[in-house]
């Protein structure tokens, strides 16, 4: 019973050192790392990676904590109200522009603060393998010529997918019908010809791709893709459109500069590990890190597009 | 044979997914003998466990458990005469009298064997439909999904035993709570009243765990008697005589062929099974003044049916995401946790996972054989342990559960509030189950119907053109009708009440 007093004793009085002192070194203790999706997908997959890559570099753990819901909103509210510390980051993705832009934070993505890119990957224009089209000339042709009825699935409405099939279809000129048909249900619409096509993240994709399930005929990003060098992008095809899916961190609001420094750069590190680079190859995403300044002016410049996109298709909500 | 079975194998039979599927059904047999315990309860309580641990052992973990719980129930119906699970009710029917004439080692060796019979039975149906069936279901359209998870729900019905209305109602209300949150299709707020937590919808393992836990652990602490019945705890030679093999052959084959197709359909479920096959067992034997007083055969054929369910009801939870009974439901729960959603898709994109579920539910059998007959003694002595124990850990691990489910505290709340919903309910003998259904089947129905009629672009015939809808909407026809009828046939045959006559 002494020794259990002792250590209560000992316990408090180092709590009282540790509050006494100001403002410690980051990082002190370890630090959550908040993923906005439930476990098992490709956020959580890779995000618990880099968590752990990051936790090797740093020195301590970094937690990984799936907060699904509302797209991202539950976790993109959490990040924003936490301590300015640098223990809480969030593992953002395209979800921070979309999330924000229907209405289900009363925020917009600039009220967190952001540490950088990871990685990014393209959301293909895929039809099923047999599909009578080769090329995406060819579905447009075909989609010009009935308005209206070709269909083309997609992971839910808002998502990033919804997001680039408007903005892909608009830009040809093109008329269809949007299938909202889930993460689970995109892939199964397009192979049972519920559906003639979809866009999916490009890790969605792969497998049944490689099979000769699907057949991709455009990527709608900036550079064509090392996973399927034959693809054309978009803008090679003729449509000036790109809208990638991205992920990166944020963290809370007026974090100081110098702890989003250091795990800028530890981020950095993480993502160039060859386990992060290995499970990029598996998958299919592209490890591209930037650094704040640059992650936030491509934030900027994807809000404006997300918002024209949301705006044209009637979903713009902001609070 | 395909690499996607040889991978299942190899997955199902590693060391530590071997240990787990071992564990699980010791956990699961102890579980099924507590009287007061069902299947549900252990599930959900292990659950929160299973979210730290790899996809391939969670499930072990759990397929064990469920395996396991449909045999312990046998224990305390043969010694007790109290069923430890609803499934195991009908063999208490010769169980007892068989154990009260000193014959208990004899009666659970027959439950013991016909349950491993059941499993593997239902073992060989789950390797050889499933897959056929996820092929079949793959071309199903989402109109089709609409017609079949509407089916789906008209299961409600029977599962509504007591009244028609309160069954209904139940459901409604499931219905009503799937709307909160964002809906499905456009991502609009529904209910949410400015709460970001609620924007995700409420998560139904959170509903489940205060449903099915809160109400148990509740009325165990009313029951304050809470001594322990005497139990003969001394058994003699447990392995089963050749004579009881050849006299149980024609009982289990019928138990385990009912079980496996009961399962198949949604909504059924053990008790049924085992009741349809003791019937039928008793009505087609050459002695049956004997069932009721002890009769091997009245042991074997509920015992082998309710094994045989386990492999049926995976069935439909593998190949179309709907689950058939409570306990397929939260184990599609945990599946969705790993990133597993079982349906058609499952057997094309984790095909190696797919079967690895099966063949660790071939596992589960094998060891729930080898463990029951071995460890019985033991287990018996756990029907001794002191309720003061076992209720606490059971309300800190629903809190756990609900918690650790999205790392929420706001989902304890949910929990607790849906422990006074079931409370109320229990109060009012409404049943859970049409709630608990309509929580997991809401979101597929709303959303297969909203986005049906978005490819249709509004036009309502879609549901009409297509032959597999138009069987599954027949079907439901079918389904609510029969109710209905027996709902007609149980209100004739009673005497009116009271209330009825008196103006």
């Amino acid at each position: 019973m002494n020794t259990f007093r002792t250590l209560i004793a000992g316990a408090a009085a180092l709590g009282l050192a540790a509050s006494a002192t100001p403002a410690q070194a980051f990082p002190d203790g370890p630090v959550e790392f908040v993923i906005p999706f439930g476990a098992g997908g490709g956020a959580d997959i890779e995000g618990r990676l880099l968590a752990k890559k990051m936790g090797e570099i740093l020195g301590v753990p970094f937690t990984p904590v799936n907060r699904p819901g509302g797209g991202g909103a539950v976790t993109y509210t959490y990040i924003k109200n936490s301590k300015p510390d640098g223990q809480t980051v969030g593992w953002n993705s395209t979800s921070i522009l979309t999330t924000t832009n229907l209405g289900n934070t009363d925020f917009a993505y600039d009220a967190m603060d952001h540490v950088g890119r990871v990685e990014f990957q393209p959301q293909p224009f895929a039809v099923k393998g047999d599909a009578k089209w080769n090329t995406f000339a060819e579905f447009v042709a075909d989609c010009k010529a009935a308005q209206g009825t070709l269909k083309v699935a997609n992971s839910g409405t808002g998502s990033s997918t919804h997001a680039g099939a408007i903005q892909l279809m608009d830009a040809a000129g093109c008329k269809v019908v949007h299938l909202p048909k889930g993460i689970k249900g995109r892939n199964k619409s397009v192979l049972n010809g519920e559906a003639d096509a979809m866009i999916a993240p490009l890790t969605g994709a792969v497998r049944l791709t490689k099979a000769g399930k699907l057949k991709i005929l455009l990527m709608p990003t900036a550079e064509r893709s090392p996973v399927f060098p034959d693809v054309p992008t978009a803008r090679e095809a003729g449509y000036d459109v790109a809208l990638d899916l991205f992920r990166g961190l944020s963290v809370a609001p007026n974090t100081p500069a110098d702890i989003k420094a250091k795990l800028a750069d530890a981020m950095a590190k993480a993502a160039n590990s060859p386990e992060f680079k290995k499970l990029a190859a598996t998958k299919g995403f592209t490890v591209a890190p930037l650094d704040h300044k640059a992650f936030e002016a491509m934030l900027a410049a994807e809000n404006t597009k997300v918002r024209a996109i949301f705006a044209s298709a009637g979903l713009l909500k902001t609070k | 044979m395909s690499p996607d079975v040889l991978a299942g194998i190899a997955q199902a039979s590693g060391f530590f997914v071997l240990l787990t599927t071992a564990v699980g059904v010791f956990i699961g047999l102890t579980v099924g003998m507590i009287p007061g315990m069902t299947i549900s309860t252990g599930i959900i309580v292990l659950l929160p466990v299973t979210f730290v641990l790899p996809a391939d052992i969670s499930i072990a973990l759990l397929l064990g458990l469920y395996v396991g719980g449909m045999t312990g129930g046998s224990f305390s119906a043969v010694l007790l005469n109290i069923p430890g699970t609803p499934s195991a009710s009908a063999t208490a029917l010769d169980g007892y009298p068989l154990s009260v004439n000193g014959e208990a080692g004899r009666a659970l060796g027959i439950a013991i064997t016909s349950s491993f019979i059941g499993g593997i039975i239902s073992f060989l149906c789950l390797l050889f439909i499933a897959p056929l069936l996820a092929e079949v279901a793959l071309s199903f359209r989402t109109e089709d999904m609409f017609a079949l998870v509407f089916f789906g729900l008209t299961i409600i019905c029977s599962f509504a035993s007591q009244s028609l209305v309160k069954g209904l109602l139940s459901g409604v209300i499931g219905l009503a709570i799937v709307t909160i949150g964002q809906d499905p299709v456009m991502g609009t707020q529904r209910f949410t009243f400015g709460e970001v937590n609620l924007i995700g919808g409420i998560h139904f393992l959170t509903a489940m765990i205060g449903l099915f836990a809160i109400p148990q652990l509740v009325s165990n602490l009313a029951d304050a008697a809470g001594g322990t019945a005497r139990i003969q705890t001394k058994l003699k030679s447990v392995l089963p005589h050749l004579r009881d093999l050849k006299a149980i052959r024609v009982p289990v084959t019928i138990g385990s062929l009912t079980g496996a197709f009961l399962g198949i359909l949604p909504g059924a479920g053990g008790p049924i099974a085992a009741f349809i096959s003791y019937d039928y067992t008793r009505r087609i034997s050459k002695h049956r003044e004997e069932f009721g007083k002890g009769a091997v055969e009245g042991v074997a054929a509920p015992e082998s049916a309710n094994n045989a369910v386990t492999g049926g009801a995976l069935i439909p939870m593998m190949t179309l995401g709907i689950p058939g009974d409570p306990v397929t439901a939260i184990l599609i729960g945990a599946l969705i946790i790993h990133g597993l959603a079982p349906g058609p898709l499952m057997f094309t994109e984790r095909g190696d996972f797919a079967f690895g579920l099966i063949f660790s539910f071939f596992w589960a059998n094998i060891f729930n054989f080898i463990i029951a007959l071995t460890a019985l003694r033991v287990l018996v002595k756990l029907l001794a342990a002191p309720r003061s124990l076992l209720m606490p850990t059971v309300a800190v691990l629903c809190v756990i559960g609900s918690f650790a489910l999205r790392n929420n505290f706001f989902d304890v709340y949910v929990m607790l509030f849906f422990g006074l919903v079931g409370l109320a309910m229990r109060w009012l003998d409404m049943p859970v189950v049409p709630l608990l259904l309509a929580l997991v089947l809401g979101v597929p129905l709303e959303e297969n119907l909203r986005v049906a009629l978005t490819s249709s672009q509004g036009d309502i015939s879609i549901f009409f053109s297509s032959p597999i809808a138009l069987t599954f909407l027949a079907l439901s026809a079918l389904s609510i009708i029969w109710s209905l009828r027996a709902a007609w046939l149980r209100q004739r045959a009673s005497p009116p009440s009271p209330k009825e006559s008196s103006p």
